[in-house]
C-alpha cells in the first residue's frame, strides 16, 4: 500500500515537471522571462563565485524594480569545477537547452577558452564578469567587463618601470593551460612602449607549490629590484614569505590584480619594498561615491567585496543598460544587435568607456588604478590619484 | 650556472627538504609501528593549525595557548582515525589500511573549506627571518628549526624504541603481532598513542612552516607527496633514512630550480625521485619475479 503512494506520489510529481517543463519551452513571447546565464568556476583549484553572484543581485534588484519593461530576468549560474568536460557541457546547457539570449557575469578559468568557437558557432555573445584566459581576448564574441591579466602584467610593468623607477625587473610566470604565450605577449608590449628587457623572465614557476625560496633566492642572486608576478592568492603570499625569510626588504612586487583583497592584506605583514598593484576596477578598499552603489548591493546580499564581484556588477549592469535599449522583443538577435551597435558606456568604476565590439577586438586603452600594501600597514592605500593607461604603442 | 649559485639554491631548499623530513619520519614510525601508510598525515597537521589560527584569531586566544590547542586538536584528531582503524581494520593489511586514510584526507580539506574558506590563513609567525648567513648564503630561523625537528624526532623515536618499556612493547606489537597480544601486551591503547604522537607532530610542524610559506589547505595538506617519496628512501623502514631523503629532495628541489636547462622537470622532482628509487630497489629483481 505505502509503496502505492508512493508511487502515485512520484508520478504526480513527474508529471507536475513536465508540465513546468512545457510551460518554459514556449518562452520568447510578451512576459516572458529573459533568460541570461554564465559559466563559472566555482570549485576546483582557483574559484571566481563571487562574479556571478555579484550579477544575480542586479538582476534581482532589476527584477525587483518590476523588471526590463515588465519582463524578469532568468538568471542562470552554472559550475565547470575548472573542468573542459564540464565547461563544455554548461555552455551548451544554457545556450542550447536554456536559450539564453546571452551570456554576463561569468569567471571561469577555462570557459572562454574552450567555449570560444561554440559561441561564435551558435552566434551568442558574452559580458565576461572576470575574463581569466586568454580565450576571452581573442574572440568576437566575448567582451569581458575587465582589462583581463595579461594587459594588467603590462600595467603592473609600466608602474614599475616609469613611476617607481625599478631597473631590473625580473618576471616570475606561474603558467596554467595556454596561459604562456599570452603573458609574454603582455611582457613584449611593456618592452615596446619602454624600449627596457626584464632582467629574466622564468615561466616555470609552480602553481600551487608549497616553497618559493629557491626562486627568490635566484632572483635575489641575480640582482633584481622588482618582481613582476602572477601568483594567485596563496602562492603570492608563499613568494613573500619567502622574500621575508631570506631577510629581503629592499624588493619591490609588482603583481596582479587577482591578489587585490582584504584577506591578502591581512595575510601579509612584511610586503618587503611593498606590493603594487593596478587594479583592474576603481579601488575598492577607499570609501568613495564611485564605488557606493555597489557596495551597498554587495553587503545587502552578503557578498564579498573584491575585484571579482566588482566585475560581476559591471558586466549586469551593462547588460541591464544594453537590455532596456531594445525596442520589440528581447531575442538573441535583438540582443547580439543592440551590442553591435550600443554607444560607450561611461563608468567611473572602470578605466575606458565600455562598448562591446570595441572591447572584444582588443581595440581601446586598457588602464587601472594602482594601489599598494605597505609593510606593517595591513591594508590597501591608492598609490596613484587617477587612472594609469596602457599608451597605445 | 656556477658553483655558487648551486649552493645557494640547495640551501634555500632545505627549509622545505625539513619538513619533507618530518613528515617522512612521522610517516615511517606510523608504517613501522601500526602499519599503515597515512595519507592525512600533513592533511591532520593542516587542520589542527586552521582549528589553532582560529582560536587566536576569532575567540581571541593568546597565540602560545592557540598554538597548544591545535597541537591538542591534532594529537586528538589523529587518535580519532587511529581508533578506527584499530577498531574495525585490526586485521586488515596495510594496503587496505593506508587506502583508508584517504578518507580522512578528503574529509579534513572539504571541512577546512566549509569552515575557514578557501583563502590563505593570517598565521603569526612564530620564528622568523634568516637565523644566519654564509658566504653570502642566507640559513632562515624556519631552516634551521626544521631539520633540528626532523633529526630531533628521528633520535627520539629511535631511543623510545630501544631504551624504554613501551618501545619494547610496540616493537614485539609491530615484529609479532599475535605473540605479542597472547603474552598481555594489548595493541590499541600503544596503536591510538602512536597516532596521537604523530597527529601532534604534524600540527606542531604545519605551525612551525605555514606563517612562512603558501598555506591553503590544499598546498599544506599535498606536503604528503615529497614526504612519502622522502620515506621511500628508507623503505617506510629506517628512520635515517626518512630523514636523510627528506632533506635530499629539498636540496634538489632547490638546485633544480636554479637551473633553467632542467625547468621542465622541476615540478616532477618528488616523481622522479619515487621512480629512480623504485627501480633501485627493484634492481635484483628478475622481469617475471618482479611483476
Amino acid at each position: 500500500m505505502k509503496s502505492r503512494i508512493l508511487g502515485a506520489a512520484a508520478l504526480t510529481a513527474a508529471a507536475a515537471l513536465v508540465l513546468s517543463g512545457c510551460a518554459g519551452s514556449d518562452g520568447g513571447g510578451e512576459g516572458a522571462p529573459i533568460k541570461l546565464g554564465s559559466v563559472n568556476t566555482i570549485s576546483g583549484p582557483a574559484t571566481f563565485p563571487e562574479a556571478s553572484e555579484a550579477a544575480a543581485a542586479v538582476f534581482d534588484k532589476v527584477n525587483a524594480d518590476g523588471g526590463i519593461n515588465g519582463r524578469q530576468i532568468e538568471y542562470k549560474v552554472t559550475d565547470d569545477k575548472a573542468d573542459p568536460a564540464t565547461a563544455t557541457a554548461s555552455a551548451r546547457e544554457l545556450v542550447g537547452s536554456d536559450e539564453v539570449v546571452a551570456l554576463v557575469g561569468g569567471a571561469s578559468l577555462l570557459d572562454c577558452e574552450i567555449n570560444a568557437k561554440y559561441y561564435e558557432q551558435e552566434n551568442v555573445r558574452s559580458i565576461q564578469g572576470i575574463g581569466v584566459d586568454p580565450g576571452c581576448f581573442n574572440s568576437p564574441n566575448i567582451a569581458p567587463a575587465n582589462i583581463g591579466p595579461f594587459n594588467d602584467t603590462t600595467l603592473t610593468m609600466l608602474y614599475g618601470s616609469e613611476e617607481l623607477g625599478l631597473e631590473n625587473l625580473c618576471v616570475l610566470t606561474s603558467v596554467i593551460g595556454s596561459t604562456g604565450p599570452a603573458y609574454q605577449a603582455g611582457v613584449d608590449r611593456w618592452s615596446d612602449i619602454t624600449g627596457k628587457e626584464p632582467l629574466y623572465v622564468d615561466d616555470t614557476v609552480p602553481y600551487g607549490g608549497a616553497d618559493y625560496t629557491p626562486y627568490v633566492v635566484k632572483a635575489r642572486e641575480a640582482g633584481c629590484d622588482g618582481i613582476v608576478t602572477n601568483n594567485v592568492e596563496p602562492d603570492a603570499i608563499g613568494m613573500l614569505k619567502a622574500a621575508n625569510q631570506q631577510g629581503w626588504d629592499d624588493v619591490t612586487f609588482l603583481m596582479l590584480t587577482s591578489v587585490y583583497s582584504e584577506s591578502f592584506a591581512q595575510a601579509v605583514s612584511n610586503s618587503a619594498a611593498g606590493v603594487y598593484v593596478p587594479a583592474e576596477f576603481y579601488p575598492f578598499t577607499e570609501d568613495s561615491d564611485v564605488n557606493a552603489d555597489w557596495k551597498a548591493l554587495m553587503e545587502e546580499n552578503g557578498i564579498t567585496l573584491t575585484s571579482f564581484s566588482q566585475g560581476g556588477y559591471l558586466a549586469a549592469t551593462f547588460m541591464v543598460e544594453v537590455l532596456e535599449s531594445i525596442e520589440g522583443d528581447i531575442t538573441r538577435e535583438s540582443v547580439n544587435e543592440a551590442l553591435a551597435n550600443m554607444d560607450p558606456l561611461d563608468n567611473p568604476m572602470i578605466a575606458y568607456p565600455y562598448q562591446f565590439d570595441k572591447i572584444a577586438a582588443q581595440d581601446y586603452e586598457p588602464g587601472g588604478w594602482p594601489v599598494t600594501l605597505k609593510s606593517g600597514t595591513n591594508a590597501w592605500e591608492k598609490a596613484a590619484d587617477d587612472w594609469l593607461m596602457i599608451p597605445a604603442s | 650556472m656556477n658553483g655558487g649559485a648551486l649552493l645557494q639554491g640547495a640551501l634555500s631548499g632545505l627549509a622545505a627538504g625539513g619538513v619533507y623530513a618530518v613528515f617522512a619520519v612521522t610517516l615511517t614510525l606510523m608504517s613501522r609501528l601500526v602499519r599503515v601508510v597515512n595519507f592525512a598525515q600533513a592533511a591532520t597537521g593542516m587542520f589542527a593549525a586552521f582549528v589553532a589560527v582560529w582560536f587566536a584569531s576569532k575567540l581571541g586566544m593568546p597565540v602560545w595557548l592557540a598554538t597548544i590547542a591545535g597541537i591538542l586538536v591534532g594529537a586528538l584528531l589523529a587518535a580519532i582515525i587511529g581508533w578506527i582503524a584499530a577498531t574495525w581494520l585490526s586485521d586488515a593489511d596495510l594496503s587496505t589500511r593506508s587506502a583508508m586514510t584517504v578518507g580522512p584526507f578528503l574529509l579534513l580539506m572539504s571541512l577546512s573549506y566549509i569552515l575557514f574558506g578557501n583563502k590563505p590563513q593570517p598565521f603569526a609567525p612564530i620564528f622568523n627571518g634568516p637565523a644566519f648567513t654564509v658566504t653570502g648564503v642566507v640559513v632562515s630561523w624556519v631552516t634551521v628549526i626544521t631539520v633540528s625537528l626532523a633529526i630531533l624526532v628521528a633520535v627520539a623515536a629511535a631511543l623510545v624504541l630501544r631504551k624504554t618499556t613501551i618501545g619494547t612493547k610496540l616493537r614485539a606489537l609491530s615484529d609479532r603481532p599475535t605473540t605479542a597480544e597472547l603474552i598481555g601486551i594489548s595493541s590499541k591503547p600503544l596503536a591510538i598513542g602512536v597516532w596521537a604522537v604523530t597527529g601532534a607532530i604534524s600540527a606542531v610542524t604545519i605551525l612551525i612552516i605555514a606563517p612562512t610559506q603558501s598555506n591553503d589547505a590544499v598546498t599544506l595538506s599535498m606536503l604528503i607527496i615529497p614526504a612519502a617519496a622522502a620515506a621511500l628512501l628508507g623503505g617506510f623502514k629506517r628512520l635515517d633514512l626518512a630523514v636523510v631523503g627528506g632533506l635530499l629532495l629539498g636540496l634538489i628541489n632547490g638546485m633544480v630550480a636554479q637551473i633553467n636547462e632542467l625547468a621542465l622537470v622541476r615540478n616532477f622532482v618528488p616523481l622522479i625521485f619515487i621512480v629512480i628509487l623504485l627501480l633501485w630497489s627493484q634492481r635484483k629483481e628478475v622481469w617475471d619475479a618482479a611483476r
